[in-house]
Formats: structure tokens, C-alpha cells, sequence
């Protein structure tokens, strides 16, 4: 039994269907991350969870119990944290009154409430900022203004949609660390909507990666990463080649095959053995840093001459774009390696790193 | 939100359960809902539906029929009427285009110096009373008005000219009152151009002229268009000036004499009902075609609007020159109504003569003392509406924004329509509906709860366009918090919309105030507001001072009252176009 359990749910918006179906289990503390790009329906997931949103069918139950199926529980009622894309922190109020307008309505003592605002503002870096307004606060401030309000009930469940995607490049990296800290130290479970992966893969236990109202795979970041479920988690998370061709081999025992690619046979991967039969057509991922350029000589399995296209610098990474046959491979080389447009390379090809995916 | 129930109905991809279309709304919100509904059934809808089917209804019998229609189109005289009412709109918009035109231009390109003043000045007409111009027009260009007289004081002609009483007066009233609403329709349209539109005709080579007429003025019709169908259909719904100059064969002025005075010539009270229906039919007939239009033709959504202020030129110095002397003139127009009006005021006994000699406040201790009475009704009456309004307003906004409520569009169209909606029609709506079958025509409640009717896109404008600037998270953040969406409107969602609403709260309370055609029709003994004063004192052919010091103080009050709006509400420009809102 999950923390939380999304069972089923279906959300309509007119005629598109936004959330399609949709069934996941968090687990007491932990922080998963629902990441898809725009329009995938990972924040109408995330307000369901809020009560923002009645879901069309299905239900959400939180702490064993339901929010939707028994009578629709309000936002006010669900005991839940949520920190807002654009902040929504209320430029009416000074930051004391926002972070401890919660406390208010729970008619807490005053000096309680005083003191715990305190606390969170301390905990977020915003102690003795009480009287200011929100206007007169940077956008990270204001940020964690949210946070601090977020924080300040004790939440069960706290919900960050898209948090970091209003601050600019340093300060997301740096808030992302501060977030993870706090969320594990205060025992929280909380859901994260993002499109960074980059964000994903630093704050989350797990990630599920959401496509068209659909969630596409769940699992640890490592997971997601190296062993992508689809081509669409492999070309959404991180950069990949995708190599296509006809199975002739499988080799159920060590869950590989052999892939006849038009620039030769390449031993790959196989996550889902259902997926790749010999005589059909299947796809293979492989990443740039699982592409070795091989130096010297020396006969290996999956072994391939090729041409260099490309040659992109970026200081501590090269990144070469060798033509195989009429594959264009991008393969991540060291930043010191000499090669030139129009050189001849050989590159090999991982065999556990080299994955056919389901389409 | 047919949409939604649609959507609701078709098979989903797992064989959806149908859902209520209500199922998204929270219980306070399906009440609110209904409650809003009933409002506008009982105030708006019902006593429309009494007023459609009385003018159908056959003279001494219990029948209906399209009887009194026929007799209406086939009577010479009131179709003559209706001709002259057409011809009044064509000749008032071809008028104000010709004049607000340039007078848009000006101010929308040139950067000339008391352009606030101008703007301000131009505009001011859209919220003084009508009648208050007529009036002022009478005492300054009336046969022996002030320009007459000293017309042939200093001998240049020997028998006075007929400026006014007529349908050149009626043209020029109207006009000027008109101006501002296709100036700001106009200067809208203009400063809505991205800038570089203009500038790319202009590197390909388009002269000052061509590209005006290139480029510009295309993409400122639509705009303008907004403007111009409200400045046409003035003359269906305007029954008062007419009547002032003397001309009654005009639809609402017959309409007004009919109902009001011939009540028991069953013959033509008939009439003046089909009259209210017709020119009601017209106006909301020809505004929503052309919203459609316009809706259709929006140019300006093209372009990414980065420039708030649109193109600004500096004028060389004929330009500058004439664009002063162009805008001075306008201004001095405007200006001669509170002049004219505060010389009356002030004064007794001013006939025969240019400019009043005998100075006196009696007039106001008639309006402050001997009869505070009118003042009294009048803020009593527009404050309840305003109190009406307000509330409407914000719980129609509301849904409209926050909610997925069945029907709030058709919420929003019914009250969008009352802005063209002819006050007689109101009025005449009201009188019947609320005789017999629900008598509230014989208390005062009448009173506001009609200024409220007729005045309340004023209000529900700025409420709208407050709540869609509001961002909904903040909302939703106080909910999360644990509070209810009572207590989140109040906390929340209300001192953040002050700001917005304040402007519409004034300008409805203006609008409130100076409001007789539908008041008109409703008051008895004891609930006469100050313009009904002003019409009565006027009819009566009493001392015109004491009209024209009751029109002054309404002035007086507008101005002050749009100085705070201007205050609060960042500029006049922006204060005006929510009143000039009568647009799009």
C-alpha cells in the first residue's frame, strides 16, 4: 500500500483527454518526480492529487483514504503543501502573514504560530525578512516564501509544480539541492512536476516520465536513464542514437540479439524479450559516452569504421558525429582526441549499453 | 459550456461514465449559480419576455397576434419616424468619424504637448449626462442664445439664425456627446498597431499618406467599427434630446410620449410599445452582427504587442500648429457645457441677454434646502444599485473565470447586451412586468433594482477583466493553506481585486446617477432622482437655473468622482476606456 495511490484516473478537458488512465503508488517519504514535456498531463496529475481538479474517474486516496470516490475532499481538507510555478505568493501580505496564514486558519496560539514561522523562515534562509513584502523580495526569496508557506503546517504530502522553472540557471541548480535537503530531513512525501530532467534525475528517488496522458515508465533515475523503456523515455531523458534494423538472433538466456544495422551485425540489449523476435524490425538505443572510439588495432565484437561528420567542442567534452552506413552516430569522445571532419575512426558499441526498446 | 456536456457524452477510450455537467462545481458554487440565474430571469428576462409579449398582444381583446406590428409598418407617420432615426444615426456616426478621425490621430501619434488635457477633454463627454449638453447648447446656440445675441449685437446678421432646434441641433448634440466613443475606439485601434507594422511600410517605401491609408486605417477598423455601432444606434435609444429640440418623430421619442403620455389611447400605446421593441431589436440585432465581425476581423491579435504606446511622431511645425488649433476647438465645445451650465447656475433671469447680469445662488439653495429630497433619492437609489451591481457583478465574474458553471456564457452575453439595451425599453419592461403579476413597481426598491439592470456592464466589466488579470494560484494557494473559497474571496481574492473594481464602482455610480431613461418610466410622487428634477423643472418651463444648477452639480460630481477613478485607476486613458467600455 502506497502513501499515496492515484488509482485509475481520468481527466478531461472538453474533449482532450488529459490524463489518460493513470494508476501510481507513492511510497511514505519518498520524492518522485512526474517529468514529461508540456501538455502531458503531469500537472493535472499533480492537482488532482491537490483537489485543484475533480478527476473525470478514478481516485487519489491519500493516507488510506480516498479523496474523490466518498465525497470529494477539499483542498483545505487534505492536510497537503504546494509550492506553485509563478510562487503565488500574496503581494498583499507581508512574508510573515503569508507563511503563517495557514496557521491562522488552524487557529494555532499566537505564539505558537509565531514561533514556527520563525522556524520555517530560518529553515528556508528567510529569517528576519517577517515584515517585508513579497515585492520587495528577489524571485529566489520569493520562492522560498513559498516554500516556507508551504512547509509551515507540517504537510503530509507536499506538491512542487514546476517550482525552479521561473529562477534563472544557478539558482535552480542550487535551490534543487536546498529542496532535496529539506523534503528528506522534514520526512515528507512529496511529488514534483517538472520538464527538466535534469531537475529529475537530482531531486527524485523516483521518476515516472509521463507522455500524452500516459505514464511511460516509473523507476530511479539510474533506471529511467540506462534502461529506458521506450524510445520516447530514451530520447526525452539525456541524449541518444537510435539504431534501427532487423532482428536475427535472440539469445533469451542473456537477454541479448543481434541487430543487422545497415552498417553491420551489432549485439544489443534486450529489456523486453516480448518485444524482438527474429525477422522483425526493432530499434536500438546506445549514448554517446556508451560509444567508445577505439584507438589502435585490434579485432572486437561490435567494432564499426565510420567517418567523422562533425566535430563539436565543448570543452570538457567532444562530442564526434561519425557516419556508419547511413547512421549518423553522436559519440562522446575525449576533449583531448585529435580527430578532424573527414577522419576515419572506429567506434564500438557497449553490448549492455546498446538497448533495443519497444517502440 | 455545451462543450463540456458534449464531451461528457461521447465515449471515452475506457467507456466513460457520464458525468453531470455540474460535477466540477463545488455546492456553493451550483447555488451561486442559481441564485445568479434567478437574478437575471426575474430582473432582466422576465419583464423582456412581458414587454415582447405585450407588444403583441390585440387591443381589447385577450389574443395575440402580429397586429400592432403591421399597423406600425404600414402608418406613415411612424414609419417616417423610423426613417428619421436611421438618417439621425447615419448623419451622427458619418459626423463624428470626420471629426474624431483626426482628432484620434493626434492624439494616438503625435507627441504634442497637454495631451492628457486634450484626451481628458474629449472624453469628458461619454460621461456627462446627455441632456446636460442640450441643455447647455439651448442656452449658447438657441435662438436667443448667447451666440445670436451677440451675433447681431455686433450687427452681422439682424434676425437670428436657427442653429439648433432641428436636425442640424440634433446632429451636432449627439455628435459631440458621440465623439469619444469613436475617438477611443479610434485611438485604441491606433496605439494597438505594432509599431513595426507601420515601419515596414515605410521601409518599402510608403509615404506619411499612403501608409495611413494603407496601413493604419485598415488595421484600426475593426477598432473603429467597435466604436461606430454604439454611435449609430445612440439615436434608437435616445428619447430625451429630441424631445428638448423639439423633435419628437424620432422611434425612442415616440415611443416616450406614447407610453408615458397616451397610456390610455390604447391605439398608441401600442405603438410606443412595438417602437421600444424595434429600436431594441435593432440595437441588439446590429451589435451582435458586428461583433461577430469584428471578432472575425481582429488584426491586432496578430502581432506580438510588444509597444504598449503604439508609434509616436514628433509633428513638424504646421502639424503642430493645426493639431493645436484642431484639438483647442474640440475642447472648447466640450468646455462650453459646464461653462454654459455653471453660468446658469449661478444665475437668474438670464434671457435676452449674451451673458447672465444678475448672480445669485438660489438655485442650489433650491436643490440643497428646498427640495434635498431629489439629491437624497438620487444617492440613495444609485448607492442600492451600486450595492446590486457590485455583488452581481463579482459572483458573475467569478464564474466566469473560476468556474466551469453550465450556462455562465450565456450569463455574460445577457448582461454584455444591456449595454446597448435602449433604457425606454428597460423602463417600459419594468413598468409592465412589475404591475400586476409581481408588484414591486409600487415600492421604491423599483428604483435601484432597475438602475442596477441597466447599468450593470459598467460594473461587471472591471470586475471581469480584475479577475482574469488575477492570477487563480494565488486563490488556490489560500485553499491549500485549509481555507474555504469564502473565506479565500475575502482574504484573497477581493483586496487584491479593490484596485480594478474601484474604477468600475465609480463608473457605475456615475452612470447610476445621471441615469432617466429607464427612471423615467418608474418614479412616483416622492422618488423623483435629480435628472428626473432636471427634466421636470425644465418641462414645467420653469426657471431654467434651477435645471441647469441641478445639470452643473452633476457635472461637478462626474468630474470629481473621475479625478479619484483617474487617481486610482492609473491615468484617464485607462479610466475611459473602462467607461468608453461600452465597446467591444
Amino acid at each position: 500500500m502506497g502513501f499515496i495511490e492515484i488509482r485509475n484516473l481520468l481527466k478531461r478537458f472538453g474533449k482532450v483527454v488529459a490524463v489518460d488512465h493513470i494508476s501510481l503508488e507513492i511510497e511514505k517519504g519518498e520524492i518522485i518526480t512526474l517529468l514529461g514535456p508540456s501538455g502531458c498531463g503531469k500537472t493535472t496529475t499533480l492537482r488532482c492529487i491537490a483537489g485543484l481538479e475533480r478527476p473525470d474517474e478514478g481516485d487519489v486516496v491519500i493516507d488510506g483514504r480516498p479523496m474523490f470516490s466518498q465525497g470529494f475532499v477539499p483542498p483545505s481538507k487534505r492536510g497537503i503543501g504546494m509550492v506553485f510555478q509563478n510562487y503565488a505568493v500574496w503581494p498583499h501580505m507581508r512574508i510573515f502573514d503569508n507563511v503563517a496564514y495557514g496557521l491562522k486558519l488552524a487557529r494555532l496560539p499566537k505564539r505558537e504560530i509565531r514561533q514556527r514561522v520563525q522556524e520555517t523562515l530560518e529553515l528556508v534562509g528567510l529569517g528576519g525578512l517577517e515584515h517585508r513584502y513579497p515585492t520587495q523580495l528577489s524571485g529566489g526569496q520569493q520562492q522560498r516564501v513559498a516554500l516556507a508557506r508551504a512547509l509551515t503546517r507540517n504537510p503530509k504530502v507536499l506538491l512542487l509544480d514546476e517550482p525552479l522553472s521561473n529562477l534563472d540557471a544557478k539558482l535552480r541548480e542550487k535551490m534543487r539541492f536546498e529542496i532535496q535537503g529539506l523534503v528528506k530531513r522534514m520526512h515528507i512525501t512529496a511529488v514534483y512536476v517538472t520538464h527538466d530532467q535534469a531537475e529529475a534525475m537530482v531531486i527524485s528517488d523516483r521518476v515516472a516520465v509521463m507522455n500524452q496522458g500516459q505514464i511511460v515508465q516509473v523507476g530511479p533515475p539510474e533506471e529511467i536513464y540506462h534502461r529506458p523503456a521506450t524510445k520516447f523515455v530514451a530520447d526525452f531523458i539525456g541524449v541518444t542514437n537510435f539504431i534501427s534494423g532487423v532482428v536475427t538472433e535472440v539469445d533469451e538466456d542473456r537477454a541479448e540479439a543481434i541487430l543487422e544495422a545497415d552498417f553491420g551485425r551489432v549485439r544489443c540489449g534486450v529489456l523486453a524479450l516480448d518485444a524482438v523476435a527474429p525477422g522483425r524490425q526493432a530499434t536500438a538505443s546506445v549514448r554517446p559516452e556508451d560509444v567508445e572510439v577505439v584507438e589502435g588495432a585490434g579485432e572486437r565484437e561490435n567494432t564499426f569504421r565510420g567517418t567523422v561528420l562533425h566535430r563539436v567542442y565543448l570543452g570538457n567534452i567532444l562530442y564526434l558525429f561519425v557516419k556508419l552506413g547511413e547512421t549518423s552516430l553522436r559519440v562522446q569522445a575525449h576533449s583531448a582526441m585529435p580527430y578532424r571532419e573527414g577522419d576515419e575512426i572506429r567506434v564500438h558499441l557497449a553490448p549492455a549499453r546498446t538497448i533495443i526498446i519497444r517502440e | 459550456m455545451g462543450n463540456r456536456a458534449s464531451a461528457a457524452g461521447t465515449k471515452g477510450a475506457g467507456g466513460a461514465r457520464l458525468r453531470l455537467p455540474l460535477y466540477d462545481l463545488s455546492r456553493g458554487e451550483i447555488l451561486l449559480s442559481l441564485i445568479l440565474w434567478a437574478v437575471v430571469g426575474l430582473f432582466i428576462l422576465y419583464p423582456l419576455f412581458f414587454l415582447i409579449l405585450e407588444s403583441f398582444k390585440i387591443a381589447g381583446t385577450d389574443r395575440f397576434g402580429i397586429q400592432n406590428y403591421l399597423d406600425f409598418f404600414r402608418d406613415s407617420y411612424y414609419l417616417k419616424a423610423f426613417g428619421n432615426t436611421l438618417l439621425l444615426g447615419v448623419l451622427v456616426l458619418a459626423t463624428t468619424t470626420l471629426i474624431g478621425l483626426p482628432a484620434a490621430y493626434i492624439l494616438a501619434r503625435y507627441r504634442i504637448r497637454g495631451k492628457t488635457v486634450f484626451t481628458a477633454l474629449t472624453l469628458l463627454p461619454i460621461v456627462l449626462p446627455a441632456y446636460a449638453g442640450a441643455f447647455a447648447f439651448i442656452v449658447f446656440f438657441g435662438k436667443w442664445g448667447t451666440v445670436n445675441l451677440l451675433l447681431m449685437e455686433w450687427g452681422i446678421i439682424s434676425e437670428p439664425l436657427n442653429f439648433i432646434y432641428g436636425l442640424q441641433g440634433l446632429v451636432f448634440i449627439q455628435s459631440l456627446h458621440l465623439l469619444p466613443f469613436i475617438v477611443l475606439s479610434l485611438l485604441a485601434g491606433f496605439t494597438n498597431i505594432d509599431p513595426s507594422l507601420e515601419e515596414a511600410a515605410e521601409v518599402e517605401g510608403a509615404g506619411g499618406i499612403r501608409r495611413f491609408f494603407t496601413i493604419t486605417l485598415p488595421l484600426a477598423t475593426p477598432s473603429y467599427f467597435a466604436g461606430a455601432v454604439l454611435v449609430f444606434l445612440w439615436p434608437f435609444t435616445d428619447w430625451l434630446t429630441p424631445i428638448i429640440l423639439g423633435q419628437v418623430d424620432y422611434l425612442p421619442s415616440i415611443a416616450y410620449i406614447n407610453i408615458a403620455y397616451h397610456f390610455t389611447d390604447v391605439y398608441r400605446k401600442y405603438m410606443g410599445i412595438v417602437s421600444v421593441v424595434v429600436a431594441a431589436v435593432i440595437c441588439v440585432g446590429m451589435f451582435l452582427t458586428l461583433r461577430r465581425w469584428i471578432e472575425r476581423k481582429k488584426y491586432t491579435a496578430l502581432s506580438k504587442g510588444t509597444a504598449l504606446e503604439g508609434r509616436t511622431i514628433v509633428p513638424g511645425p504646421l502639424a503642430r500648429l493645426i493639431s493645436y488649433l484642431y484639438m483647442g476647438f474640440i475642447s472648447v465645445l466640450v468646455l462650453i457645457i459646464p461653462v454654459v451650465l455653471g453660468l446658469s447656475a449661478f444665475s437668474r433671469r438670464w434671457v435676452f441677454e449674451p451673458f447672465p447680469t444678475y448672480w445669485t445662488l438660489e438655485n442650489f439653495e433650491v436643490i440643497f434646502f428646498d427640495t434635498p429630497q431629489l439629491l437624497m433619492n438620487s444617492l440613495r437609489f444609485s448607492g442600492i444599485a451600486l450595492l446590486f451591481g457590485v455583488t452581481f457583478g463579482l459572483a458573475v465574474a467569478y464564474l466566469l473565470t473560476r468556474t466551469r458553471a453550465p450556462g455562465k456564457n450565456a450569463l455574460d452575453f445577457i448582461s454584455t447586451i444591456l449595454l446597448v439595451f435602449p433604457g425606454i425599453a428597460i423602463g417600459v419592461s419594468f413598468l409592465l412586468a412589475f404591475w400586476r403579476t409581481i408588484p414591486i413597481a409600487t415600492h421604491w426598491i423599483i428604483m435601484p433594482l432597475a438602475l442596477f439592470v441597466r447599468r450593470t456592464p459598467y460594473f461587471l466589466r472591471m470586475a471581469h477583466a480584475s479577475y482574469l488579470q488575477l492570477d487563480p494560484s494565488l486563490e488556490e494557494a489560500s485553499e491549500i493553506s485549509g481555507a474555504g473559497k469564502l473565506k479565500t474571496f475575502f482574504s484573497i481574492s477581493l483586496p487584491l481585486l479593490l484596485k480594478g473594481i474601484f474604477v468600475g464602482v465609480i463608473m457605475f455610480f456615475i452612470m447610476a446617477f445621471q441615469e432617466i431613461s429607464t427612471a423615467v418610466f418608474l418614479y412616483r410622487g416622492g422618488w423623483e432622482t435629480l435628472p428626473i428634477g432636471i427634466y421636470l423643472n425644465w418641462h414645467r418651463g420653469m426657471e431654467f437655473g434651477i435645471a441647469a444648477a441641478m445639470a452643473f452639480f452633476m457635472v461637478v460630481l462626474v468630474f470629481v468622482l473621475l479625478l479619484i477613478a483617474a487617481r486610482v485607476g492609473g491615468g484617464i486613458l485607462n479610466v475611459a476606456w473602462g467607461a468608453g467600455g461600452r465597446r467591444e
